[in-house]
């Protein structure tokens, strides 16, 4: 009988350690997927909707490199034009309000902040790779697509993240965001679009469940490995 | 010395228009674009007859231009009403600046450029504010440029300097910066109801009665040695902390009361008329500051020790009333250092509402240790309608002017507040401003100023 049992636990336990394996696996080619340019420059329309559907546009800017820079920029409307967000390694943020003429890094307690009134979190706008930031586990696998949790491995205000990831190209098409009572509180749908020898996410749509307000990220101009340096992602420039 | 100066502002002219020529490239980015804000800023009183206390409509005009691939040109110009027409009598009605005040001000106006030199240094050069320190709004360490205190409640403001500023980037995260501004511009002082809430009360022996007042401005001597300020700061980030040290060799902007002369007068009553004299004076000003997270929350500390190169006096000459009587007040002693410093820290709620908290050791126009006040700032901000409402039940200051006799100085600012955005473009915001307190300290002057303030601001 002990043997029975000492069996199913080694079982299982190598059940769930091939499952996370698998999970984060999936996870890591979903990153190799989303950040496999060595750089990116983009226009982007942003569409904020509220309940009634009234819109309102916006339009940014936006430069990345590897896994973990993002410099993104407001270009219009002039009320918001110049505000700027710096994303570095190792959680690094930093704030530029024109106004203020200067930059501030942003605090942990307000990366979970809506930013500039749309419905992504300064946290959501962090260049950082999922398998960094999160832990992976397969919860099943669909006819196109793999169903993943994915649990925060730092402070966060989602207690996990359901994922549906493209079974044949990697890419996301939905994520769904749980807030600590297990609630889905937001959840981002996205369409990719090969450009190239890249997979471009050419719509993200962000739905914001308690505000019953959405946010489209629509992308253009869009240039991959256009050589950009490190020096794109300083204090320096973001102040430019 | 001046040959010096003379042979770095050559060299620097001529790395200019070698940077200018050779980077240019003319392309739709090189357009001059015209951005800027509307603003109508109304205040009446609270008492009596609802007295207007300020009316300013400011149209802030933005140009920026693309000057080069590696240089740009930016300027903030305003175009202001500001002030209540001010007629008293009928030849002024001939005078639109009396009828309808209004005025022109240049905030900035410089060219950046962007691997001057050197790949790593960037040069602006022309009138710009220069914005040092880690606190919200309120910061000792920001001492370039010279105070704008016409509007008292707008903490913070500085006009643009006139200046060279350099700033060599050693790595993304350290800097050096040298900053030179060639002639001292001093602070211009409240406007309209607010005139009052800085002067010091005058006191003189029993019996005598003011019946007039004059003064003279004993400006600094125009040159480079009696004028300039001159600066450095070194920035960094290590340990998850920003930081930074700076030094400035500059005068400060707020004039010291140096001498009193008092006149006896008879004519048309009796009484005495003082003349007095104020001066500038020039200060050492050591600053530091930082900026980190701690447990979630944004913590900064910033703090500038001011050291005087002269001893400060002010001489009350009442020998032609009592003979031989001359007092002599000593206000600053350049062997006392003063201290003024901030720690603050702002915390986003999970329910999405901000809370910010600061302790203030010395304002801005305080000078002396003995003389420095103690202040808390508060804030709490809450949005609603996806952000587009922003409420602010709680907003304001605690002052302390002497903790020994609390209940006699002291003063509180509670300034509710609510801001709607109307359009992407626009927002409106409503404030109401209450002052009260005892004492000797500028909050506690202004307990007669309680207000309504209403502003609308339409950026394009």
């Amino acid at each position: 009988m002990i043997r029975i049992i000492f069996s199913t636990l080694i079982l299982s336990a190598s059940i769930f350690a091939a499952n996370a394996q698998e999970a984060n696996a999936i996870l890591q080619k979903m990153d190799e997927i989303m950040f496999s340019a060595k750089d990116i420059s983009a226009t982007q329309k942003i569409i904020l909707i509220d309940k009634n559907g009234n819109e309102e546009v916006r339009e940014a800017t936006m430069l990345q490199k590897g896994t973990d820079m993002r410099m993104f920029r407001f270009t219009s409307p002039a009320s918001q034009a110049g505000i700027s967000v710096l994303s570095l390694p190792d959680d690094i943020m930093y704030l530029y309000l024109p106004a203020f003429g200067k930059e501030r890094r942003i605090a942990s307690s307000s990366k979970n902040q809506n930013f500039a009134g749309t419905d992504f979190s300064y946290d959501d706008l962090e260049s950082k790779s999922f398998a960094a930031k999160y832990t992976a586990k397969l919860l099943k696998t669909e006819s196109n697509a793999f169903i993943l949790e994915l649990i925060p491995k730092t402070p966060s205000d989602y207690s996990k993240i359901i994922i549906n990831v493209n079974k044949t190209n990697y890419y996301p098409e939905k994520m769904e965001y749980y807030d600590k009572g297990n609630n889905k509180i937001k959840e981002a749908t996205y369409n990719f679009k090969k450009l190239g020898k890249y997979w471009n996410t050419e719509l993200v749509e962000m739905i914001n469940f308690k505000k019953n307000h959405k946010t489209q990220m629509i992308m253009s101009d869009v240039k991959y490995d256009t050589g950009l340096t490190d020096d794109e992602f300083t204090v320096r420039k973001l102040k430019q | 010395m001046k040959r010096f100066f003379v042979h770095t502002i050559v060299i620097l002219i001529t790395s200019i228009t070698i940077n200018l020529k050779f980077g240019y490239a003319q392309t739709d980015d090189n357009k001059l674009k015209l951005s800027g804000t509307f603003t109508t800023d109304q205040r009446l009183l609270l008492k009596d007859d609802n007295d207007w206390a300020w009316n300013e409509t400011r149209l802030s005009l933005k140009l920026d231009k693309k000057v080069t691939d590696n240089s740009k040109f930016h300027s903030d110009i305003w175009l202001r009403n500001i002030g209540l027409p001010n007629v008293l009598m009928s030849s002024d009605l001939y005078n639109k600046g009396i009828v309808d005040p209004y005025n022109l001000e240049i905030r900035e106006a410089y060219v950046h450029v962007i691997g001057f030199v050197s790949d790593k240094m960037d040069l602006t050069i022309g009138r710009q504010r220069i914005v040092w320190g880690t606190a919200d709004k309120l910061n000792p360490t920001d001492n370039l440029n010279p105070l704008d205190m016409e509007d008292i409640l707008d903490f913070g403001r500085r006009r643009g300097s006139d200046a060279l500023n350099l700033k060599y980037y050693l790595n993304n995260d350290y800097s050096m910066q040298a900053v030179f501004l060639p002639f001292f511009q001093p602070a211009n002082l409240p406007a309209g109801i607010f005139a009052n809430s800085l002067n010091p009360e005058m006191s003189f022996p029993e019996g005598l009665t003011i019946v007039g007042l004059s003064d003279t401005v004993l400006m600094p001597d125009y040159n480079l040695k009696k004028s300039s300020t001159a600066a450095f700061k070194f920035k960094g980030y290590a340990g998850g902390t920003d930081f930074s040290i700076s030094y400035v060799w500059g005068i400060d902007g707020l004039p010291f009361n140096t001498r009193n002369e008092l006149i006896p007068v008879t004519n048309p009553i009796v009484g005495i008329h003082v003349n007095s004299e104020v001066s500038f004076f020039r200060n050492h000003i050591i600053g530091a500051d930082i900026a980190t997270g701690i447990g979630g929350m944004g913590f900064w500390a910033e703090a500038a020790l001011y050291l005087p190169t002269e001893d400060i006096h002010t001489i009350t000459d009442m020998s032609a009333i009592i003979p031989n009587m001359i007092q002599d007040q000593a206000v600053l002693d350049k062997n006392k250092p003063y201290l003024k410093y901030i720690i603050g820290g702002d915390y986003f709620l999970p329910d999405g509402s901000y809370f910010n908290l600061q302790y203030m050791h010395g304002f801005v126009h305080e000078r002396g240790s003995e003389n420095l006040n103690d202040y808390f700032f508060m804030q709490y901000e809450k949005g609603f309608l996806n952000e587009k409402l922003k409420v602010a039940p709680i907003g304001g200051g605690f002052i302390v002017s002497d903790w020994k006799q609390l209940s006699n100085n002291y003063a509180l600012v509670y300034m509710p507040s609510i801001k709607y955005q109307s359009s992407v473009n626009s927002d409106i915001t409503l404030f109401t401003v209450l002052f009260d307190g005892k004492g000797e300290n500028m909050f506690a002057k202004l307990k007669n100023f309680n207000m309504f303030i209403l502003k609308f601001s339409y950026s394009f």
